[in-house]
């Protein structure tokens, strides 16, 4: 069969709705898009413990403090399986790292923002979470076995997070003056960001056509952001709170919430590593993995002791 | 010779939900050994019930075969025929969006014998991707450890979404300012 | 402690309350930051248990003293001053490296194994029951730690230093439960026979690991009311938030 031949046979059964695991045939760009888009997938869950993480030493009561350590640990959990799905791809765990830790590898920008109050906590979990979800729930269709488990297993997991948010922000929302203020506040900082998560403008965005064609989207970025945007103002505004979006109105023609303009500028700027906290979360991340060198050179050396097996 | 990689061995996890359910695989882990396979396995995969048992196997002791490969290549070939024959056991992925699920095991003097007695006896209708493993190659947690596995995830149920009755909190706002209205 | 046997098993509740709650603390603060992805999620899992544990522990001391047991582990956590907590020594010092904290995880979760242990044959059945749910989660630690400290105490000469710092730093802290003067209640367990008891747990495993326990015999602190000067730092920290809306729904 020719490389043609190969790439026809791929596409029709990706066009049947069938699932590609290791061992089939893929075309090499296939397996270059997946692997970035599920490193960087990983790569934010990774980072994403960051924000909330520091939190879970101040959170308000004991049942907030173990959700909030149990969903920072689902998200280590997450980045795990995904690294995982994007190795039996070929990629290494140690090119995935030192590819974040370089600035060569993406990560999703809102984790670029810092949590500056407990009710962060609330809001990162309803929006960024409730954000997540609706591009996991597509992407658990995705062609590609090991990454669709990863995300199946993932929603799972994740609609937790998102529900344990929400409640915070509506126990907050109804709750005395200053913590009302205080999540009003948060969701001033978080809105933008979260609507942000889902990618530049459709017409902007190089690499949808072929993920689309492929069977790793299904959805293009704006369609996405409608349907998250159109989720989350009624709610947000039954709890009498408000969005930091003076532009965005009902549209009673097509039933959509059409929001305000998008400030790309400080969207590219997030991306390209000047956010407010992008050194700061590579910083801890190298530091993580610099500090816990001595740990795996210790692990590897009793492994070929032990086992007299050669690690690798 | 340390590196201090992460790219230690992958093992692939099995969990078994209840005593009459098949393991199915739930993904993989890195380790430098069996214990930590076994302890990194219960970590990563079993946060939530339900669970009795987990299997760890090294990624490099599954002889895998998709019904892709199967149609493009043929069956692979056979090697040590001279071999005793040993247990394999044998993990089918049967639909597209399933998981290997443990099908049964069979005997065989080589992993290509294996594979090809996997792809006779199972799933030879549609079966999508077969995995077979020699039984000694299978690490598996000890009955007797159940507890102590496992008792964690059970009494963690804030961990579950049904935990957090937000529909009936906005439901009863609504209410309450039906009543003020 | 008083002469009050219900007054003094409350006490002692809350003092391996507080041991598990401060540990838990100390043991979140690495998520994120370990230096394996498995172990951020490992951590958290031990402190995921071990805040568990206290809070059961203080519903059991709530329960001594016809306190309810929905309200009295919060009161206890965010309301109490930093001096009126009863925690151990060992579980306030700030993480350290790598090492320092496996090794503390270690001497901690070794004690409590033995403690249970003697818990679980306690007279007063609610306690008993108590210890009994608890233990299986418990051993999963000490198996995890102990299979850590193999490891690191074997595996490279940096890692075996680090490790023998860290046991010696650690070893005249992990003294301290056994200073107490001895329990006169039957429901609690005998300090001579725990401390026996430990000793024969960790020093297989210490020496197969290739490290050396310490001389010290004693401990120096004689009090769960002695604290060092981390603390009421790390007390603050947890209760900012909790402070600012006393009354409130969080």
């Amino acid at each position: 069969m020719t490389e043609a031949d190969h790439l026809a046979a791929f596409e029709a059964r990706i066009s049947r709705g069938e699932k590609i695991e290791p061992g089939d045939w893929m075309p090499d760009e296939y397996r270059r898009q997946l692997i970035r888009m599920i490193s960087q997938h990983a790569h934010s869950e990774i980072v994403g413990m960051l924000p909330e993480g520091e939190w879970i030493t101040r959170a308000p009561n004991l049942r907030r403090k173990m959700v909030l350590l149990a969903k920072v640990q689902d998200e280590a959990g997450h980045g795990q399986y995904l690294y995982h799905a994007a190795e039996t791809l070929g990629a290494t765990r140690e090119e995935m790292i030192e590819a974040l830790l370089s600035g060569k590898a993406k990560y999703a920008q809102v984790f670029n923002y810092p949590s500056l109050s407990w009710a962060d906590m609330g809001v990162i979990g309803w929006f960024v979470d409730g954000a997540a979800i609706l591009n996991q729930t597509m992407l658990a269709h995705c062609s590609y076995g090991p990454y669709s488990r990863a995300m199946i297993r993932i929603s799972a997991e994740e609609s937790f997070h998102m529900k344990q948010g929400k409640e915070q922000v509506i126990v907050l929302s109804q709750g005395t003056e200053a913590q009302k203020a205080m999540v009003q506040d948060a969701i001033n900082r978080w809105w933008w960001p979260s609507v942000m998560m889902f990618g530049p403008h459709d017409q902007d965005s190089p690499n949808s056509p072929a993920l689309i064609k492929w069977g790793i989207k299904t959805k293009t970025n704006d369609e996405l952001r409608q349907d998250f945007v159109n989720q989350m103002t009624p709610e947000v505004f039954e709890l009498g709170l408000r969005l930091p979006d003076p532009d965005l109105r009902y549209d009673e023609a097509s039933g959509n919430w059409i929001h305000g303009p998008i400030d790309w500028d400080e969207f590219w700027r997030v991306v390209k590593g000047d956010g407010p906290c992008n050194a700061e979360r590579i910083a801890a991340r190298t530091k993580a993995h610099e500090d816990g060198l001595w740990v795996r050179q210790a692990l590897e050396a009793y492994s070929l002791r032990e086992t007299g097996a050669v690690a690798a | 010779m340390t590196s201090g990689d992460t790219q230690w061995p992958r093992y692939q996890v099995f969990h078994q939900e209840g005593p009459d359910r098949p393991h199915v695989n739930s993904g993989s882990v890195h380790a430098t050994d069996e214990e930590m396979a076994l302890q990194n396995a219960r970590d990563v995969f079993v946060r939530r019930p339900d669970c009795v048992s987990l299997w760890a196997v090294l990624a490099t002791d599954i002889h895998s075969l998709t019904a892709e490969e199967l149609e493009r290549e043929g069956l692979p070939e056979s090697k040590n025929e001279d071999g005793d024959a040993q247990t394999y056991q044998v993990f089918l992925k049967k639909t597209h969006s399933g998981s290997h699920g443990h099908v049964g095991a069979i005997q065989a003097t080589s992993p290509a014998a294996a594979l090809a007695a996997a792809v006779a006896n199972y799933g030879s209708q549609g079966g999508i991707v077969w995995w077979v493993v020699s039984d000694t190659s299978i690490v598996r947690t000890d009955p007797g450890e159940i507890d102590s596995l496992f008792q964690s995830a059970m009494s963690k149920p804030y961990r579950s979404q049904s935990f957090y009755h937000t529909v009936t909190l906005m439901r009863r706002l609504r209410e309450k300012k039906g009543i003020r209205e | 402690m008083s002469s009050d046997p219900d007054r003094s098993i409350a006490e002692y509740l809350i003092g391996i309350g507080d041991d598990e709650l401060i540990l838990a603390h100390r043991d979140s603060e690495w998520t994120g930051h370990a230096p394996i992805l498995e172990e951020d999620i490992a951590f958290a899992n031990i402190a995921l248990d071990e805040m568990g544990h206290a809070a059961a522990w203080y519903r059991l001391a709530g329960e001594l003293q016809g306190q309810s047991a929905e309200t009295y582990p919060d009161e206890l956590v965010f309301a109490r001053k930093p001096d009126e907590f009863r925690n151990i020594q060992m579980v306030e010092l700030p993480n350290g490296d790598w090492a320092f904290s496996l090794m503390r995880q270690y001497l901690f979760d070794s004690l409590e194994t033995v403690r249970l242990k003697a818990l679980v044959e306690s007279d007063w059945d609610p306690l008993a029951d108590t210890a009994a749910k608890i233990r299986p989660e418990e051993l999963y630690h000490l198996r995890h730690t102990k299979a850590w400290v193999r490891r690191l105490g074997l595996g490279t000469e940096e890692s075996n230093q680090r490790m023998q710092n860290a046991l010696d730093e650690l070893y005249p802290y992990a003294l301290q439960p056994f200073s107490t003067s001895g329990n006169e209640f039957s429901a609690l367990p005998d300090i001579k026979s725990l401390r026996q008891a430990w000793k024969a747990e960790i020093q297989p495993l210490l020496a197969e690991s290739n490290l050396n326990i310490p001389s010290v015999t004693d401990s120096p602190v004689r009090s769960r009311e002695e604290h060092t000067s981390y603390l009421p730092m790390l007390i603050e920290e947890m209760q900012m938030v909790a402070r600012t809306e006393t009354e409130a729904q969080w």
